[in-house]
């Protein structure tokens, strides 16, 4: 399994650099009408979108940073100092030999080609704010998948895309999902046909490779009725001297009997203000699982939420997040319950190592009148070292008699005793704390697919070495 | 003459059929036992009759001295002189037993009587002290934290304060060793009275041994199938059940 | 130059400024999330506590607490009525025990330490500023170095007349190695009386002391009642709390409680029975700042008709407080369709060699243990006030006193009905 690390590019160093810019377009910097009406003339979008944007702008200028409940660190961010939209200007393509060579360069060195022969079913690598490369298996795309550009969709499939698109995330959801929904550039659109299962996961591939930079993805999918889907995405950045933005949308749609698995592993480098809204909609008897790794970053704020609409459907978020020194990992989950006999499960593991801080927040929410929902929270907390922080911010609230609720949390440290007991055997001080750490998320590393499984462990590995002595 | 009578009696967990037709008569002042296989319906018996909401009767009768009680709300059958000990006691945090058995006694006294408190203590005590039980129990919450054999005495102490027409012991001998298997049959010999029919629910012989039954039933597959004296235990201790099932396999339950 | 008292005019003037200059909670306020604010309209309310009309003499015989105490104290619309001490011997070992005025004016030194001290870390600075604009009485208790006070010492506030507002007031003082048990009961005189009540409590447990400290409050039904408690919790000490939530139409109670010595201990005990569209807001604070205490918080929420409950909690381990251990839990009991459990128990831990969890359920009575009950006979309504009360029961009883939780049962049943 050794040469997985060089295949996967999971470890931060390996994706720290970068290779000059030449853009052909490029919005400048800050954001007002006019980079709006930029990006909808370079894309060439219909009317509806630009007018979708610039109503999105208001809404953004209009609300505030919410730091009543979050930290102070978001007003360090200078809205008027991102660049917004940056690209080569070419459609994305589905040969590999077409993509430009720097382009090329840099995903061959996050190991792209290899994973896609190795078991992807399809593939999508953005660099800055447009795909370059898309292809998907022509078994897939033969059985009716779509799987595409977001940028690429609202053109090509207009009436799936339309459907469906700002609905389980209004524009007004958020400040992050306004600035998003105003600036959106990039990420994947899926579409399965119905009792379509996808045996292999889909993934896309997110880069970062210009300073001053904000990436906004949009990410939409909808299973249809019966459908299977996996999808994982990666995130890598060079480490610039200035902080740079990602702020994502994600959506999803199950359709009645559907499963969607969700995977992410964020390894931005430690600069980056990530600032995500995920949410799904799972309709009767469908199934949508998160499965959420943080790594990197310098702030991530992302509860991945579940809108259980359908009777019997079903949510899940499993959350391991790791903040290092001057990270501060502030991740969660959302269940909104809006049917009977619907589920959902948290289940969250969090390291605090030297000055890192790792937050959890969390809703859960069964209304009026719902018979026989229940979900069930757990969240553990490991603080390394003296200096680690790290704090739970729950809410639930259940109406009616006929639920049930759970929420535990637990906060512990690794007893010295037990580093010494591995020291005693032979271990250095940081093989054992690994060994440790990577006993405490055990349990949910096992949920993430294999190859990401190996690496994350050797991710922790590296980590936790660094924070010994 | 009074007794109570399961008349031809039909009963199902949702979609299932677990009594198939049963049909049953307890005397007054007599003592009937059920044996039978694991999942021939034993314990669901017992259920139906203390009137258990997850059971739906879909046919027959129970009829307490001539009156059918199906109709009626568990508690108002309780009332009425229909005792069920159970097989797995629930702990009810936070109730004292002195607490439970004076809101249970109070129950069964006509509209507007108080209980005498110090009459009601003297009584409680008395039973007590019957199934050796540590007068520090009282202050106890009912059933939490109880070792097995304190619940089942527990049990047996409810019955001796609430003075049953009819009683049904469910398994009250599982998970009981021997001294405490003899000191709830004592509790239960006591409490054998012509004003009172019991029927006892076990799958070994070996509480037969104690409390001596009138009349034994086999019962497989949510029916009676046999019936006899005393001894027809002991055959069914050497010869297990297997013998009565060969023409009818007892479904896996 | 003399110590300014909380009776000066000019000190009430200025909080009374200051509670017009603080806005009035609002939607985006976190330490309100999930309240009502719109419930807090002082507007119809007294200014200050109208006096009683008629004999004060019917106040006194309803206070009826435990058969034995220490002392007795009965305030009616803030005005002293009676004042008991059954246990002459306390005065000689210098036990202070005196209405909050007269308390104050003899010994300015220890008000101007301790009155109101550690502000409303929890919301309601606003009304901690009404509260110091408007309080007129209330109890101070000093109790010396190595004093034992073996029985409760008991403290009534009744409030009565229509749109009247009461603002008491408990300041105690438990030196090291003292003991003390002290019981505020408040009451609504007429079931259906609209009012205010605006409490607050100074706590300080010293050295090795021993508090108990138990609240029923129990105001009409229409009443707006905000309550702050502050306690400090010395090395070694202990400090027991329990408050009973009864009355009130929306009850926003913000208890905090500082350890700030090593081996210190506090139990933030709390029932709530919540019927009809009773609103009861908890916010709760076990700050760590000490290394090596101990704090462990039971709320217990029962809620029928269309009431809802809401709890926050936060623990908090501050840099440096190592070893802390520190436990939350609050468990809500569901017994109708329209009442509504809001539960955020939160952690915030900067220290290192902590034991730390919360837990929150709401859930409902179980219907196998229901059905255990109404198999003995017991008719469903008595089941379930059983069951309820039982359910109840774990958080009085780790008061530890017998007699005391016994009147609390017998009050609790009265709002049972029984």
């Amino acid at each position: 399994m050794s040469d997985t690390k060089a295949e996967l590019n999971l470890d931060r160093s390996v994706g720290d650099f970068s290779y000059p810019e030449h853009h052909a377009f490029d919005a400048g910097y800050g954001l007002t009408p006019d980079t709006i009406n930029y990006i909808a003339d370079v894309k060439g979008e219909p009317d509806w979108i630009r007018e979708f944007r610039l109503k999105a702008l208001d809404v953004f200028l209009s609300k505030p940073l919410p730091t009543h409940w979050a930290t102070k660190d978001l007003e360090t961010l200078e809205f008027e100092k991102i660049r917004y939209y940056l690209a080569h200007g070419q459609r994305p393509t589905r040969s590999w030999e077409e993509v430009p060579e720097d382009m090329k360069q840099t995903f061959e060195r996050l190991g792209i080609p290899e994973q896609e022969r190795k078991f992807l079913a399809g593939v999508e690598a953005q660099f800055d704010s447009e795909a370059v490369y898309s292809n998907i298996q022509k078994a897939i795309g033969e059985q009716g998948v779509i799987f595409t550009g977001s940028t690429e969709a609202l053109i090509k499939y207009p009436e799936i895309f339309r459907k469906w698109f700002g609905k389980v995330i209004p524009t007004g959801d958020n400040k992050f999902s306004a600035l998003n929904s105003a600036v959106f550039s990039g990420g994947s659109f899926i579409y399965v046909p119905p009792g379509v299962k996808v045996k292999h996961p889909l993934q896309a591939y997110f880069r970062i490779n210009a300073e001053n930079f904000g990436q906004f993805e949009r990410t939409l999918i909808i299973a249809d009725e019966g459908s299977e889907l996996m999808y994982m995405e990666g995130c890598t950045a060079p480490k610039f001297e200035t902080a740079t933005l990602h702020s994502a949308v994600v959506e999803l749609v199950a359709l009645k009997g559907a499963k969607i698995q969700y995977v992410t592993v964020q390894n931005w480098s430690s600069n980056v203000f990530n600032l995500v809204t995920k949410r799904g909609v799972a309709h009767e008897d469908a199934e949508i699982k998160w499965i959420d790794c943080n790594i990197g970053s310098r702030l991530t704020m992302k509860y991945p939420g579940v809108v259980l609409k359908g009777r019997k459907a079903r949510g899940e978020v499993i959350s391991i997040a790791l903040a290092s020194n001057g990270q501060h990992q502030d991740t969660g989950a959302k269940m909104i319950h809006a049917a009977d006999e619907t589920t959902s499960n948290i289940v969250s593991k969090s390291i605090s190592a030297g000055t890192g801080r790792a937050t959890y927040r969390g809703q859960v929410h069964i209304p009026k009148h719902l018979k026989g929902c229940k979900n069930n929270t757990e969240c553990d907390a490991l603080l390394i070292n003296p200096d680690s922080r790290t704090d739970t911010y729950p809410a639930v609230t259940v109406r009616g008699t006929g639920n049930a609720t759970q929420h535990e949390a637990s906060v512990s440290q690794i007893s010295a005793e037990q580093i010494f007991y591995m020291q005693q055997r032979g271990l250095t001080e940081g093989q054992a704390m690994s060994l440790s750490v990577n006993g405490f998320v055990n349990d949910l590393v096992r949920q993430f697919p294999m190859e990401y499984s190996v690496e994350l462990k050797r991710l922790i590995d590296l980590e936790m070495e660094g924070s010994v002595g | 003459m009074k007794s109570l009578v399961i008349k031809d009696l039909h009963a199902n967990i949702g979609e299932r059929e677990i009594i198939k037709g049963l049909s049953l008569e307890i005397e007054c002042g007599k003592i009937h036992a059920i044996m039978g296989p694991n999942g021939s319906g034993k314990s669901t018996l017992s259920k139906v009759i203390a009137g258990h909401p997850d059971y739906t009767v879909t046919s027959g009768e129970v009829l307490m001295d001539g009156e059918n009680i199906l109709g009626m709300a568990p508690d108002e059958r309780a009332r009425k002189g229909i005792f069920l000990a159970f097989q797995y006691p629930m702990e009810v945090p936070g109730v004292t037993i002195a607490n439970f058995l004076r809101a249970a006694v109070s129950a069964r006294l006509p509209e507007g009587e108080e209980l005498e408190a110090t009459e009601y203590y003297q009584r409680l005590y008395e039973k007590m002290d019957l199934l050796e039980m540590d007068r520090s129990f009282t202050a106890r919450s009912v059933n939490e934290g109880f070792s097995g054999g304190e619940k089942k005495r527990c049990e047996i102490l409810q019955m001796a304060m609430l003075e049953p027409k009819y009683a049904i012991l469910d398994e009250t001998d599982s998970g009981l060793d021997i001294d405490a298997l003899r000191i709830v049959s004592h509790g239960v010999n006591v409490l054998r009275s012509p004003d009172r029919g019991m029927l006892l629910i076990t799958h070994y012989q070996r509480l037969l041994d104690y409390i001596v039954p009138d009349v034994i039933h086999v019962m497989v597959a949510g029916k009676i199938v046999m019936s006899g004296p005393k001894e027809l235990a002991l055959e069914l201790e050497s010869k297990g059940y297997d013998w009565l099932t060969e023409e009818e396999p007892a479904p896996a339950v | 130059m003399s110590i300014p008292l909380f009776t000066d005019e000019p000190v009430r003037a200025a909080a009374r400024q200051l509670f017009k200059s603080l806005p009035m909670p609002g939607r985006l306020d976190e330490a309100w999330r999930f309240a009502d604010t719109k419930a807090l309209d002082m507007s119809p309310f007294e200014a200050m506590p109208a006096p009683i009309d008629g004999d004060p003499a019917r106040f006194v015989k309803r206070s009826r607490g435990l058969t034995e105490t220490a002392g007795k104290m009965i305030f009616a619309n803030d005005q002293l009525l009676s004042r008991e001490v059954l246990d002459a011997s306390l005065a000689q070992k210098g036990v202070i025990w005196k209405p909050l005025e007269i308390a104050a004016a003899e010994h300015p030194e220890l008000f101007a330490k301790h009155f109101m001290a550690h502000g409303a870390p929890l919301g309601s600075e606003k009304f901690a500023a009404l509260h110091a604009a408007s309080v007129k009485t209330g109890t101070f208790l000093y109790v010396p170095r190595g004093v034992e006070i073996d029985l409760p010492i008991e403290v009534f506030h009744w409030l009565s007349g229509e749109k009247n507002s009461s603002f008491p007031h408990t300041l105690l003082i438990a030196e090291a190695n003292s003991k003390v048990t002290l019981v505020d009961y408040f009451t609504g005189a007429q079931p259906d009386a609209s009012g205010l009540a605006v409490g607050f409590n100074d706590l300080y447990v010293g050295e090795g002391a021993q508090l108990n400290y138990v609240c029923v409050q129990n105001w009409s039904l229409q009443t707006l009642a905000i309550q702050v408690n502050n306690t400090v919790v010395g090395a070694n000490a202990s400090a027991k709390s329990l408050n009973v939530n009864l009355g009130a139409r929306y009850a926003r109670n913000e208890s905090a409680s500082q350890l700030i010595g090593e081996g210190g201990r506090s139990d933030m005990l709390s029932v709530t029975v919540a019927d009809g569209d009773q609103v009861f807001d908890q916010r709760t604070f076990q700050d760590h700042l000490a290394p090596g205490a101990f704090s462990d918080l039971l709320y217990k929420n029962a809620l029928d008709g269309g009431a809802r409950t809401i709890f926050a909690g936060m623990i908090k381990v501050e840099p440096d407080a190592h070893r802390t251990d520190a436990y939350q839990k609050v468990r809500n009991l569901l017994l109708s369709d329209n009442a509504e459990a809001n539960s955020m128990p939160g952690l915030e831990i900067l220290a290192d060699e902590v034991r730390c969890s919360h837990g929150a359920t709401s859930g409902q009575i179980e219907p196998e243990e229901l059905f255990y009950l109404l198999a003995r006979g017991i008719s469903k309504n008595n089941a379930q006030r059983l069951l309820v009360q039982g359910f109840l029961q774990e958080a009085i009883d780790r008061i530890g006193n017998p007699a005391l939780a016994e009147k609390l049962g017998e009050i609790m049943r009265a709002k049972f009905g029984n």
